[in-house]
């Protein structure tokens, strides 16, 4: 079973200002989730966004230049650049910080769906009670929080999945198979949109499609995520050992409301993922898969069909058709879960042209759609209302007060992977089967002897010395249950690695 | 443009439910109580949307 995480870029706004600083009030909400002052602790030097997954490092990205420019105003203000980050590490283990002014709950590695549903749900809330916190502050109830992806004015922000590749898989089958399925997987994932816009371009209405961020995808391959996204992003930052792993990250994705959604999302990703290391995946690769993208997203109907290399033609549906049954075939029976998602995965495609009621509270965009439809029924209006794009926005809204989407969920008509009490245990800890876990419990356990903390190390202070916990291989879920018992138990972290340390060097 | 409206629910799904993945995790997907969702609660919500609350909203750029 491989490792996976989801990172969640949430809009902020506030209604009782006319313009709003996003960098001061990102950082002032995550801020406000902590009740002891901020220490700075984050350690940046695993992360190096120029470095290709293709071979190469590249000098520049597309956001380079943007970026300097937001420096220099940057500079202007009463605040570092580790304060404005304010980049926490939860007892959960997960990551919460401001990242390019939006605020980004970036969950703890978990090893099943389950989990990683009750993580994702965890950082809802995480934001939502930093955003309650915030608003005692400011007196009023203002600040606003979107689990989305657009503002409807051409700026896009992400939610990304991330899963753990062995480095022995040539990238170039991972491009191979994956492309064609990412192009194809919003007809599960996607979270729906009213009307179509572009980069820093305007806001069209008139039509409904399936995915949040297609729209935004202008390239097939490439290391930037900015500008120019591609559907395949190449950053080459393991977060691990680099010999032996890889993390690929995927930007094309939305942010999902359905549970149900997040757990297809990322568990029908991760049986490709299995077929292309078998050499199994089907070979659907598409002549202009930029284009394909986006034309499938205006495909409620799933009435076109993209061009293949091979010259075949297929749907959206087909493509998916085509993958799941390359799984059913190679995968099934391989474990409980992977079985499960095969049923349901079977099923959400049977449904997508039998019975697509049906899918309502599983599927964001065919919810979101029955929500608009009975809206427009009653109110009398047409797609082109800009009313539309208004309640498309507060259906993602995080507060359960005014989200459409936890309106609907709160009369208990949405398909749950977790129950409330899940969600709660996955704000307090991580999985206790990875080192997302295990890096939450060092966070709760020794908070004052962390010097510096990442995806892939601690280093703790203390004595002459620090002493530092590498997670960099740390992936089999009996050693890191052994060393978080370790960590439990002792008295001081040093005591706890003495003894760790002891315990590897034996295995080698 | 031209667009199918989706029709209006059934009454509640009618599949039965996955079994659970391991026995520890407890149940699958549970499925949701039968009856259509509260239109009227979720419309009165819907209605009280700003219509001018997308305009409103503005970004930056992220990733």
């Amino acid at each position: 079973m491989r490792l996976f995480g989801i990172e969640t870029e949430y809009g902020i706004t506030r209604d009782d200002v006319l313009e709003m600083d996003p960098v001061v009030e990102s950082m002032e909400l995550v801020r406000a989730y902590v009740v002891a002052s901020f220490e700075r602790r984050w350690d940046y030097t695993g992360e190096d966004p120029h470095e290709d997954a293709r071979g190469f490092r590249v000098s520049g990205l597309q956001q380079d230049k943007e970026e300097d420019e937001f420096v220099k105003v940057d500079a202007a203000r009463p605040f570092s650049f580790h304060e404005m980050k304010s980049d926490l590490v939860l007892p959960n283990g997960a990551r919460f910080y401001n990242d390019h002014t939006h605020p980004e709950y970036s969950s703890p590695e978990c090893r099943t769906l389950r989990d990683l549903v009750a993580q994702d749900r965890a950082g809802e809330r995480i934001v939502l009670r930093a955003a309650e916190r915030r608003n005692r502050v400011l007196g009023g109830d203002h600040v606003r929080l979107y689990k989305n992806n657009t503002d409807f004015h051409g700026h896009s922000y992400g939610c990304h999945d991330n899963y753990l590749v062995s480095r022995s898989v040539p990238f170039s089958d991972l491009v191979a198979g994956l492309v064609p399925f990412l192009v194809c997987r919003q007809v599960i994932a996607g979270a729906g949109k009213v009307g179509t816009e572009a980069q820093e371009s305007g806001h069209v209405p008139g039509l409904y499609q399936l995915s949040q961020r297609a729209d935004f995808m202008e390239a097939e391959l490439g290391v930037d995520t900015m500008h120019n996204r591609p559907i395949l992003n190449t950053r080459d930052e393991p977060h691990a050992d680099r010999q032996k792993y890889r993390r690929l990250h995927l930007i094309i994705g939305d942010a999902n409301m359905c549970e149900y959604a997040t757990a297809l999302k990322v568990g029908t990703t991760r049986l490709v993922l299995d077929l292309i290391e078998r050499g199994a995946a089907p070979d659907l690769r598409l002549d202009q898969p930029v284009a394909a993208v986006k034309q499938l997203s205006r495909d409620p109907d799933f009435k076109i069909a993209v061009r293949l290399q091979n010259g075949r033609r297929l749907s959206a549906l087909e493509m998916q058709e085509c993958y799941y049954e390359s799984a059913r075939q190679t995968l099934a029976g391989s474990d409980e879960e992977t079985d499960w998602l095969l049923k349901e995965w079977e099923e959400v495609l049977h449904l997508l042209t039998q019975d697509r009621s049906q899918l309502i509270g599983k599927l964001d965009w065919v919810t979101k759609q029955w929500l608009l439809e009975t809206f427009m029924r009653e109110e009398r209006i047409g797609w082109d209302d800009p009313w539309l794009a208004s309640l498309d926005l507060e259906y993602h809204n995080v507060n359960p007060e005014q989200g459409l989407y936890l309106g609907f969920e709160a009369e208990g008509k949405a398909w749950r992977i977790t129950t409330d009490e899940m969600i709660e245990e996955a704000i307090q800890n991580g999985p206790s089967d990875t080192r997302g876990g295990l890096r939450g419990l060092c966070v709760q356990r020794f908070p004052d002897q962390i010097k510096s903390i990442q995806w892939e190390q601690i280093q703790f202070a203390g004595g002459l010395r620090s002493r530092t916990l590498d997670m960099g291989d740390l992936f089999s879920p009996g050693a890191v249950r052994r060393c978080a018992k370790l960590f439990q138990q002792a008295s001081s972290p040093t005591d706890a690695l003495t003894v760790w340390n002891k315990e590897r060097d034996k295995q080698v | 443009m031209r667009h199918n409206m989706m029709p209006e629910r059934r009454e509640g799904p009618v599949d039965p439910m996955p079994k659970p993945p391991t026995p520890e995790e407890g149940s699958g997907p549970r499925r949701p109580e039968t009856g259509s969702p509260d239109k009227d609660n979720l419309m009165k919500r819907m209605r009280k949307v700003d219509p001018k609350q997308a305009e409103r909203y503005r970004q930056r750029t992220g990733e």
